[in-house]
C-alpha cells in the first residue's frame, strides 16, 4: 500500500516536471522557423533549421551537405544564411556563435578569426553582407560589424534585441530595432548619425529604402511607418490589420507587406491603400510573417495556414493557392523557374519536409526531406 | 478552451500589471499574490476538508467500525460512507479544491512563460493571446531584467567569475520550509506520514532542479508562491512552526521500511532504536517497527496508543 503510494507520488512528480519542461520549451522544441537563402547561380538553396544548415541541390532537391555533420540538440540554427562575395556562407546559431562555412562543402572556415564568438546571445536575424563587411544583428542588443576574416570592426548597441539586419545605401546603415527606434549609422565606423523618435512599436523586419531616401518599416503597433532617411523624421504611418512582422517589399511605386492578421497590403509611396486582401479569413491563425516575393506580375506570400498564395500584383486577386501543409512562416524564395517554400512542422512518413519546390503554376516539382 | 478560459485572462492580467509597474519581476510577484488571493477560499475549503478527514480517521467510531467489519470490506465501505454523512464530511472535500487549483497553477506558470516571449515562435504565439485593450505595442519587448536577473534565462549570481544559483537555492529553501510548515505532526501509525516525509525531501529538490534549469521568471514565481502559501497558512493558524526546529528539520526515517526491517532482525521489538529519533519527538521509537511486524489489529492499537 505504502509502496504503491510512493510510486504514485514519484510518478506524479515526474509527470508534473515533464509538463513544466514542455511548457518552458526544452531541447527539441522549435523556437523559430527555417531560414532560407537561395544562390541561383550555383543552383543551391541554403536552409537553416534546428540543428543543421543544409545545402540543397535546386535541380533535384537532394542534400549536398549539412553543417555540422553531427547535430547537437543544444545548438540550433534558424537565421537565414548569408553569402559573401569572396565565397563564404555566414550562419549564426542560437548558441551565440557566428560561423563561416564553405558554401561548396559546408566545411567551417579554419583559422583567421572564425568563428566569431563575441556575441553573447542568439543570432535570430540574418547578416547583411557587403563587399568589405559583415553586419550581424544579435539578440544581445548589439549589431556587430566584422571584416570577412571575422575580425570585429565595431559593435553598435541599441536598447533592445535585434532580430533583423540593417539595410544600406552603401555609405550608411539603417537599423530597425525592437526598442522602437530606427538608427542611421555610418557603415564604416558604426557611428550613430541619428536615432528616430519612438515609432510606436517593436520592429523585427529590415526597412525598405527607396531611391529617393525614404525608409519604410513595419511595427508591432500594426502600422507601416515611412521615415526620412536624412533626419529620421516620421513622414507618415499607414495602419495595418495586425502586427507587421515582415519587411515591406518595395517595387516601383508600390509597397507590399503582410500582417499577422493575415492581410496582404499594397500601398502607394504616399501611404494610400491600393488594395488589401485577406484570403484566409476562415481561420484566426493566418499570420503573414515573412516578406512577399514578386516574380513577373505575380505576388507570392506564405501564410501560417500552410498555404502559398499567388496574387495578381495589380489588384490582389488570387491567381492560385497551394496548400503545402505545416505552417508557412518563412517567405517564399525564387530560384529561376522555381518557387521555394520552407514549411515548419510538415511531417511525412519519410520525416520532416523542410523544403518544397513548385513551378510558377503551383505544381510541386520536388521536396526535400533530410535523412535522419 | 484552455487558452480562452485560463491562459488568455492570465497573460493579459500579467501584461496589464506590467504596464502599470513597468517591472516584470514585480509584476510576476504581484500577479502570483493576486492569483493566490483569488484561490484563497479554495485553500480554506481544502484545509477544512483535510482537518475533518484527519479527525475522522482518529475518531473512535471509525476505529470501532474497522474492528467490527474487519473481514467485510464492502460493508466497511458502506458504513464509512454513512459515517461520513453523519459527521458532515464530504470525502472529496480536501482533494476537490486542490484539483480545481491545479489548472490555475499550471495556467499561471504557462502565462508567465508566454508573456516573457523571448523567441520568434513565442512572440508570434503571444500575439494571438493579447486582448485588444492591452497596449501590447508599447509593452513589447518586455524588459526581462529584474535585480541581477534576466528573467528569461536561468539565474546565476557571479562572484569572482563563479556563477551561484542564488534563486534556485532560495526556491529549495522556501519549498522545504513550506512543506515542513504545512505538514502536521506525523503520527507513527499514519499511512500518509511516510509519503509526506518523502515529499518534504524530494519536492524541494525537484523544484530546485527546475529553478536551476528554467527561466528565472519561473523561479521567481516559485518563491513568491511558496512565501504567499506560508503566509496564508500562517493566517489560518495552520503552520507547524515547531517543524522548523533543528531536531525536526530532516525526516526521522527516510527509508523506514528498510531500516525497520534491519531493526526487527537485530533488536526484536523490545528496545527502541533511540538514535534514529529526534530529541523533540514525543513518539516512542519502536512503534513503526511494531506496526509493520504485527497484524492489522495490533497496528490499530498502536495508533490508538500513540494518539492517547
Amino acid at each position: 500500500m505504502k509502496n504503491s503510494r510512493l510510486i504514485l507520488l514519484f510518478s506524479t512528480l515526474f509527470i508534473v516536471s515533464s509538463l513544466l519542461s514542455a511548457c518552458a520549451g526544452g531541447a527539441g522544441v522549435a523556437t523559430s522557423w527555417p531560414g532560407l537563402t537561395v544562390d541561383p547561380s550555383q543552383k543551391v538553396a541554403y536552409l537553416a533549421d534546428a540543428q543543421y544548415v543544409y545545402a540543397v541541390d535546386l535541380t533535384t532537391g537532394a542534400e549536398k551537405w549539412r553543417f555540422p555533420t553531427k547535430g547537437d540538440p543544444k545548438v540550433t540554427y534558424y537565421a537565414p544564411p548569408s553569402l559573401t562575395s569572396d565565397g563564404q556562407l555566414i550562419a549564426g546559431d542560437y548558441n551565440k556563435v557566428l560561423h563561416s562555412l564553405d558554401p561548396l562543402t559546408g566545411v567551417e572556415t579554419a583559422g583567421k578569426q572564425w568563428p566569431f564568438t563575441q556575441g553573447t546571445d542568439r543570432y535570430i536575424g540574418s547578416s547583411l553582407v557587403t563587399d568589405q563587411t559583415i553586419y550581424a544583428p544579435n539578440e544581445n542588443n548589439y549589431l556587430y560589424a566584422l571584416d570577412h576574416s571575422g575580425n570585429l570592426l565595431w559593435p553598435f548597441e541599441t536598447q533592445a534585441a535585434l532580430w533583423a539586419p540593417p539595410v544600406t545605401d552603401g555609405k550608411y546603415l539603417y537599423l530597425a530595432a525592437m526598442d522602437h527606434n530606427v538608427y542611421k549609422l555610418e557603415a564604416a565606423s558604426g557611428k550613430q548619425v541619428w536615432s528616430s523618435e519612438d515609432v510606436g512599436g517593436a520592429m523585427v523586419g529590415t526597412p525598405a529604402l527607396s531611391s529617393d531616401g525614404v525608409l519604410y518599416v513595419g511595427t508591432f503597433n500594426s502600422e507601416l511607418v515611412a521615415l526620412n532617411s536624412q533626419n529620421g523624421k516620421v513622414l507618415w504611418k499607414a495602419p495595418a490589420a495586425g502586427w507587421v512582422w515582415a519587411s515591406p517589399l518595395l517595387l516601383g511605386d508600390t509597397l507590399y507587406f503582410g500582417d499577422l492578421n493575415g492581410t496582404m497590403h499594397a500601398l502607394g509611396l504616399d501611404g494610400k491603400v491600393k488594395w488589401s486582401v485577406q484570403p484566409d479569413s476562415a481561420t484566426s491563425h493566418r499570420a503573414i510573417v515573412d516578406k512577399a516575393l514578386v516574380v513577373n506580375d505575380t505576388l507570392y506570400f506564405s501564410s501560417e495556414t500552410g498555404t502559398l498564395f499567388a496574387l495578381d500584383i495589380t489588384n490582389g486577386n488570387t491567381r492560385w493557392s497551394k496548400p503545402i501543409g505545416g505552417k508557412l512562416y518563412t517567405g517564399p524564395a525564387a530560384a529561376k523557374d522555381l518557387i521555394l517554400v520552407a514549411p515548419m512542422g510538415l511531417s511525412t512518413d519519410k520525416g520532416n519536409t523542410l523544403l518544397v519546390a513548385l513551378d510558377s503554376s503551383g505544381n510541386q516539382k520536388w521536396t526535400f526531406v533530410p535523412a535522419k | 478552451m484552455w487558452d480562452t478560459l485560463i491562459i488568455n485572462p492570465m497573460v493579459n492580467t500579467l501584461l496589464w500589471i506590467y504596464s502599470i509597474l513597468g517591472n516584470f519581476g514585480i509584476a510576476i510577484i504581484i500577479f502570483t499574490i493576486l492569483i493566490r488571493l483569488l484561490t484563497y477560499p479554495l485553500t480554506v475549503q481544502q484545509m477544512k476538508g483535510t482537518q475533518k478527514m484527519q479527525e475522522f480517521q482518529k475518531s473512535k467510531e471509525w476505529e470501532e467500525l474497522q474492528k467490527k467489519y474487519k473481514g467485510d470490506k464492502q460493508k466497511l465501505q458502506q458504513e464509512q460512507m454513512a459515517l461520513y454523512k453523519e459527521m458532515g464530511i464530504n470525502p472529496l472535500g480536501s482533494c476537490l479544491p486542490t484539483l480545481i487549483q491545479f489548472p490555475i497553477i499550471i495556467g499561471l506558470y504557462q502565462a508567465i512563460i508566454r508573456a516573457l516571449a523571448v523567441t520568434p515562435i513565442q512572440t508570434l504565439d503571444l500575439y494571438g493571446h493579447i486582448y485588444p485593450f492591452i497596449n501590447a505595442a508599447k509593452l513589447i519587448p518586455i524588459n526581462n531584467i529584474f535585480l541581477w536577473m534576466n528573467l528569461s534565462q536561468p539565474e546565476r549570481f557571479y562572484i569572482f567569475g563563479i556563477g551561484i544559483p542564488v534563486l534556485a537555492i532560495v526556491v529549495v529553501v522556501t519549498t522545504f520550509m513550506q512543506s515542513k510548515l504545512m505538514t502536521p505532526p506525523a503520527q507513527p501509525g499514519e499511512q500518509g506520514a511516510q509519503m509526506a516525509q518523502a515529499m518534504n525531501l524530494y519536492m524541494p529538490l525537484l523544484m530546485g532542479y527546475l529553478a536551476l534549469t528554467f527561466a528565472s521568471g519561473l523561479s521567481l514565481y516559485f518563491v513568491a508562491s511558496n512565501v504567499v502559501t506560508i503566509v496564508q497558512y500562517a493566517a489560518m493558524g495552520k503552520v507547524e512552526w515547531s517543524n522548523l526546529l533543528p531536531g525536526n528539520l530532516l525526516p526521522r526515517n527516510l527509508f523506514p521500511a528498510r531500516k525497520q526491517s534491519a531493526i526487527v532482525q537485530s533488536k526484536p521489538a523490545t528496545k527502541p532504536a533511540s538514535t534514529s529519533i529526534s530529541k523533540t519527538s514525543t513518539k516512542p521509537a519502536p512503534r513503526p517497527t511494531q506496526k509493520r511486524k504485527t497484524p492489522v489489529k495490533k497496528a490499530k492499537t498502536t495508533t490508538k496508543k500513540g494518539d492517547a
